[in-house]
């Protein structure tokens, strides 16, 4: 039999703790339990790891499936008219795909698209993080297709007419000068769709994949007081959050400096 | 001047709205190896339009398009390849603002002519040598005035080493004092026996340079001849009365 976190305590703890005042030897206690007990600290250092992983993987595939299905919907709205024969219906397929695509995602909560993405379609598989990273990268991809769509709108037509006077092909005008200054335009937005991806992945505990949130409500469950655990949890979200932002803003500070 | 014909639009029609906006009325004009055709006309009076179908940046609702004899307005014929051959210059400029300037030069010659980045690089900067901006070549295009962006864009279409160049009211967008900058570069191009076209309201510069002038109204072109014809002797009154205006 294992010894608890109660008769572990005044063996463990400090002499000046234990001896002091009670209000501090029932903090001592507290976060003994919370983090040091058991190696429970590792359960935050594990959550910290699958959230990043989960978040990176996630916003990966966020942007591929958001490149592509801007540009889809760009070239649609733009080109359809001058399209023809099996272009026209291959494209036409696509867009439509993408609208439902864009609704469905968006029309629907990104925690009921993880539990369909697990408990149904990936049904058979346990591999937690990549049917978490997959399904908020396809949640994520939405949001980011709309946001890529806005920042190519947001360019000068004549600068898609100057790369076709010099003979350039829609897709080559595309990739070499429309995509970069529409990406440049859109950048602080999409690294603020990055953090908001971030706090999103809290929810991959209903799925019982060991997150950041996961870790602290199951600390929280085991010493039945919740308090130290979650405000560790919110405590990680904040200083990653902190930081990125502190990020995006030496990023956008960069931008503007350049060129203008 | 040779008679080979290296553009021949025959009864170019662009309509909008069904057939409710015609911007082009039915268009026939061929431009020579080595000519300067100067287009003038009130604004509305479809000369950008005209313009812009010869490179089928506005794809025509009708007619034909012959580039060097080749049919572009052939559903089979590769566009991007023969607009490789003629440059066009914007009334906005439109230089890629996120490119120095030299990039904005070698971007087209490198990635679509395969030239190596040494060799395009010489050969912008002796354009920009000849324009006098060899010294902004590591600038960006936010960085220069006006007549400096347009005199890029001028060098920047030369660097494919077009057939023809076709300006769209190249000089409309700048300040008045800017005006003379770009129109000198595009005389020297003229001077050296490269065929353009060009739309603008610059009635000196077609007075002086022009072989020939269209004018242009109501999508249709009303008369066409020798600056003299057109600005001291103009036979249709429309014509007299759009001189009466702007001269």
């Amino acid at each position: 039999m294992r010894a608890s976190a109660s008769q572990l305590w005044p063996e463990v703890a400090p002499d000046w703790i234990l001896n002091g005042p009670d209000w501090l030897n029932s903090l001592g206690y507290d976060i003994y339990k919370s983090f040091v007990f058991d190696d429970r600290y590792m359960m935050y250092v594990n959550g910290l790891r699958n959230t990043l992983v989960l978040t990176f993987f996630a916003l990966l595939i966020g942007i591929a499936l958001g490149v592509v299905v801007s540009l889809i919907r760009v070239s649609w709205d733009k080109n359809h008219d001058e399209m023809h024969g099996p272009v026209k219906v291959v494209m036409a397929v696509l867009n439509v795909v993408s609208k439902v695509y864009l609704t469905v995602i968006r029309g629907t909560p990104v925690v009921v698209q993880l539990m369909i993405m697990y408990f149904v379609i990936f049904a058979s598989s346990r591999n937690k993080i990549l049917v978490g990273a997959l399904s908020f990268g396809i949640n994520s991809g939405a949001y980011v297709a709309e946001i890529i769509r806005g920042g190519i709108m947001s360019i000068d037509q004549g600068q898609m007419e100057a790369g076709r006077s010099l003979g350039f092909g829609y897709v080559s005008t595309m990739r070499y000068i429309i995509l970069p200054q529409a990406f440049k335009t859109v950048l602080p937005t999409l690294a603020n769709e990055f953090i908001v991806l971030l706090k999103e992945t809290a929810v991959a505990g209903y799925v019982g994949l060991a997150d950041v949130t996961y870790a602290g409500n199951i600390v929280g469950g085991n010493t039945y007081d919740y308090l130290f655990p979650l405000l560790m949890s919110a405590l990680i979200y904040l200083v990653l959050v902190m930081f990125f932002t502190y990020l995006v803003g030496k990023l956008e500070r960069r931008l503007r400096n350049s060129e203008r | 001047m040779s008679d080979k014909y290296i553009i021949e639009a025959k009864d170019l029609k662009k309509y909008y709205n069904g057939d409710s906006i015609k911007a082009l009325d039915g268009v026939s004009a061929s431009i020579q190896q080595g000519e300067v055709v100067v287009v003038i006309g009130p604004s509305g009076s479809g000369k950008s339009t005209f313009l812009r179908c010869l490179n089928l940046l506005e794809v025509p609702t009708s007619g034909q398009v012959l580039f060097e004899g080749a049919d572009i307005t052939d559903k089979n014929a590769d566009i991007n390849l023969h607009r490789q051959k003629m440059g066009m210059v914007f009334q906005h400029f439109n230089l890629f603002p996120h490119m120095t300037i030299l990039k904005n030069m070698t971007l087209a010659p490198m990635k679509l002519l395969k030239k190596p980045q040494k060799e395009a690089e010489e050969q912008a900067m002796a354009l920009l040598e000849r324009v006098g901006l060899a010294d902004r070549a590591k600038a960006y295009p936010s960085q220069l005035s006006g007549g400096q962006k347009q005199r890029i864009a001028i060098v920047r279409a030369l660097c494919m080493d077009p057939e023809v160049m076709l300006f769209d009211e190249p000089t409309s967008a700048l300040d008045p004092e800017m005006v003379g900058e770009v129109l000198e570069v595009m005389k020297e191009l003229a001077r050296d026996g490269m065929t353009m076209v060009v739309v603008t309201h610059e009635m000196g510069f077609a007075k002086e340079v022009a072989d020939r002038v269209i004018f242009m109204a109501d999508g249709k072109i009303v008369e066409e001849g020798t600056p003299d014809e057109i600005f001291t002797a103009p036979k249709q009154p429309r014509t007299k009365d759009f001189l009466a205006k702007v001269l």
